[in-house]
């Protein structure tokens, strides 16, 4: 009976226009994002000036490639995102950006943004739908059928995900400091005081409740309200609000952006179609070709089982660490915790020779980009990377046996500062693993 | 559907407008302040602490001009006195301005331009030698500014009549009046930029991101923290060096005022935290916007907390007496004390100050989540 009815809810027929809409929409931002990274020499900031990289437990293996490299690899996304709006070598396309977005998101910690690791799984997605099979360009040159109907679980899959973005954004500021205290947003929302008109009452406790909290239910609730036929339009008007007021008070960049525009997911087909008509009209395209109705592979439902079962469950592993998350940060990626603290710190390293017991003080911006020694500060994890590559690289200059130990202060929601890493920890001798938790990470004091 | 797209639509154009728009200026008077007054604060770092800064220094380095083009003529004892005391009173006047390397101090490269040291005396002695030299690249960076000139007026333990004869090379002559020509376009340049047209923007920038004004200001004052605890004393210290001390890594090495600049940098970094002006008078600083937001240091206040250890760190720089090339070795625990104290109050002002301003500390952009 469930599955039956779940079939037919997945595999009922629906309009593929929402699914082109999506792709040309997804490939324009897509475009204009990563032309903006490299026009603002990200690039180089992130991944030809740094001496080393902090790569992913487990994914060592993701080395960056030289300078040359790197820029092939962001030009290769400028063509395949062009492409996928476009509807050209549709399924090469995606699996290209797929695998290479990924890549470089991959490559070090320093630049791990929630904003990434959704377009990643987004675009992950898309491989999987036909979206190119519509009002493209492999539909002209290889004469192909135009799709017509597609199995609504397509554009499901893209709803969930939105879907899940929010939903556990909003979980994640189920805490003490966010309801209780409104933290981070009372320190952060005063910095605007500027602002014409709302800037006066940023410095204003109940603002910064009022806005932690319609964060809160907003993230948790607006799911389902864009679900609902209902409720959808009066649900998107909240969207705009939300992201107007992120993209005012965050350096998000495009985010905000992209997540107004690709919400459109959930708008009616009639809508869609309006739109895809228009812009059929505006280039003349002729769809007067052959129409066919597009399937869905039955595996496809296991792999999306899987994938979203993943993306549940991430957000809790957290759970099995010791410690506060906040602090410790153990199991924090991945878990769309967004803006969620205001944390930062100072960490002074020393590396000892052990044959003399003599020892030198690090200048972390000899070794460190900016970025990467502000991240290094607060994540425990990057600390140990650090440690290891310290380690490595005194002992080629003539230390024996290194010892790397560090002097950390980090403040976390305005608290203050206090220690962070137990200095009497050689931390190059520490590994990071799932498995265990982080010793040298002091007990958070309250 | 159609509507609320065109409600996006204009959300969106306003807010694009919003974020490019140039902000106007506020009058400030206008409601009672409720919100802390950013841009009363940046007015009184330029009007009060930066630009009269930037002008003692301007006049002093003049003078110095003045006094040294004498001397060419007269390459007399006297006259080379007057020229030494001169340089002292510039190099100081300079310490009192090199926090604020932004906007035209950037522009110009001043900081590393005018203090680089220790100073390469081989690179001088054979620029003197070749009589010819391009004092804007690299190589010589560290063969101009004030250490470079320290070293031509002071030698290393020459006497002063040797000095004298030594400047009886025409192109040790010309090679000083180069440096200090130098010198004088770069802070005259910037000085100028400051009074025509920096001045106005660095008022009206009142974000607290990359490249803002309160940005520049909180990153610069940490890096001149970070400098002086480094360069200023860790370096001489030994503590690159595996506990040995480097004296020879001092600044101002042959004058032995190294401490005594010292303590000026760690003055011109408490200026830049109250908000003090060059006359000492305590104006609208980053001590009063803590205080307004009532930023808490574990349980206390986070103003408090610095002040205090403002003034732990000059007692304790204070106890060290100059010169500090020879103290690193004679005296090296005094010292290190003073560099345990230099340390925590980088803590404070890298670290809380920041993160309760809500300032970006760094120089990178990028994007957050």
């Amino acid at each position: 009976m469930v599955i039956e009815r779940m079939n037919n809810f997945l595999f009922k027929k629906a309009s593929i226009a929402p699914l082109v809409i999506f792709r040309i929409a997804f490939g324009a931002l897509m475009f204009i994002s990563i032309l903006r990274f490299v026009l603002k020499g990200w690039v180089d900031t992130m991944y030809v000036m740094p001496k080393m990289h902090f790569p992913y437990f487990g994914l060592e293996w993701i080395k960056v490639l030289p300078a040359e490299g790197m820029y092939i690899v962001f030009g290769l996304l400028l063509v395949s995102a062009l492409f996928i709006m476009f509807g050209f070598l549709y399924r090469v396309s995606t699996i290209l950006f797929f695998l290479l977005f990924t890549y470089i998101e991959l490559i070090d910690k320093t630049n791990y943004l929630n904003h990434y690791y959704f377009i990643s799984l987004v675009s992950f997605i898309i491989i999987f739908i036909p979206a190119g099979r519509s009002f493209s360009l492999d539909n002209k040159f290889f004469k192909r059928s135009e799709f017509k109907e597609v199995p609504y679980l397509f554009l499901f899959l893209l709803q969930l995900q939105m879907f899940v973005v929010y939903f556990f954004a909003g979980v994640a500021k189920l805490n003490y400091d966010w309801l209780i205290e409104a933290q981070p947003l009372k320190i952060w929302l005063p910095a605007f005081s500027h602002y014409p008109i709302i800037g006066q009452f940023l410095e204003d406790d109940w603002v910064a409740y009022l806005f932690s909290w319609f964060g809160c239910i907003y993230d948790l609730s607006i799911g389902f309200l864009l679900f609902n036929k209902r409720t959808v339009k009066f649900a998107y008007t909240f969207v705009i609000i939300f992201h107007v007021f992120t993209a005012m008070f965050f350096n998000i960049g495009m985010f905000p952006y992209i997540m107004m525009t690709i919400t459109i997911v959930f708008f009616s087909e009639g809508f869609h179609q309006t739109i895809l008509n228009r812009i059929k009209r505006f280039v003349h395209y002729n769809s007067e070709r052959e129409t066919s109705v597009g399937r869905a592979n039955g595996t496809l439902i296991y792999v999306f089982v899987i994938y979203f079962f993943v993306q549940f469950i991430l957000p809790f592993r957290y759970v099995f660490y010791d410690g506060d998350l906040f602090w410790t940060e153990q199991g924090y990626r991945f878990s769309w915790r967004v803006m969620l603290m205001e944390k930062a710190g100072s960490a002074f390293f020393y590396v000892r020779d052990k044959n003399t017991q003599r020892e030198i003080e690090i200048d972390n911006k000899e070794h460190l980009t900016y970025m990467q020694e502000k991240m290094m500060a607060t994540q425990p994890d990057m600390m140990i990377d650090y440690a290891k590559y310290l380690k490595k690289y005194y002992e080629k200059k003539g230390f024996v046996d290194a010892e790397v130990r560090a002097q950390s202060y980090v403040t976390l929601n305005g608290k203050g500062s206090r220690e962070f890493i137990d200095q009497t920890i050689d931390l190059s001798t520490q590994s990071n693993s799932f498995l265990s938790n982080k010793n040298w990470v002091k007990p958070y004091s309250e | 559907m159609k509507k609320v797209l065109s409600i996006n639509l204009l959300l969106f154009l306003a807010i694009f407008l919003f974020e490019c728009k140039p902000k106007k200026d506020k009058d400030p008077d206008e409601d009672p302040a409720t919100v802390f007054d950013k841009q009363a604060m940046l007015t009184n770092y330029a009007d009060n602490l930066i630009m009269p800064s930037y002008n003692s220094f301007k006049v002093s380095l003049d003078s110095l001009i003045n006094v040294y083009d004498a001397f060419k003529i007269s390459g007399s004892l006297i006259d080379l006195q007057v020229v030494k005391q001169k340089f002292q009173t510039a190099y100081i006047k300079y310490q009192r301005c090199d926090l604020f390397e932004f906007g035209p101090a950037e522009t110009h490269i001043i900081r590393s331009s005018l203090n680089v040291f220790p100073t390469d005396s081989v690179q001088i002695n054979s620029n003197i030698a070749l009589g010819t030299y391009n004092l804007s690249v690299i190589a010589n960076l560290d063969a101009k500014g004030f250490p470079a000139l320290e070293f031509l007026f002071y030698g290393n333990g020459a006497s002063e009549n040797s000095i004298l004869g030594l400047f009886s090379n025409t192109n040790r002559k010309q090679y000083v009046s180069d440096l200090l020509t130098e010198m004088s376009t770069k802070i005259n340049s910037v000085v100028s930029s400051w009074s025509s047209s920096y001045r106005n923007t660095f008022i009206n920038s009142l974000n607290t991101d990359v490249g803002s004004s309160i940005g520049f200001l909180v990153n610069q004052l940490n890096f001149q923290l970070d400098y002086l605890k480094n360069a200023k004393i860790g370096i001489p210290l030994g503590k690159k060096s595996l506990g040995v001390a480097v004296p020879t890594s001092c600044e101002a090495y042959y004058t032995a005022y190294s401490v005594s600049y010292a303590k000026e940098t760690l003055n011109l970094i408490e200026n830049a935290y109250l908000g003090r002006s060059v006359s000492g008078s305590n104006g609208k600083g980053f001590d009063d916007y803590l205080a307004h937001l009532d930023a808490k240091y574990n349980g206390g206040s986070l103003n408090d907390a610095i002040n205090t250890q403002f003034a732990i760190a000059k007692t304790k720089l204070s106890a060290v007496p100059d010169p500090l090339s020879t103290q690193v070795t004679a005296n090296a625990a005094v010292v290190d004390a003073a560099y345990v104290e230099l340390v925590k109050l980088l803590v404070l002002l890298k670290t809380d100050m920041p993160s309760s301003l809500g300032v970006v500390i760094t120089y990178q952009d990028g994007d957050g989540d």
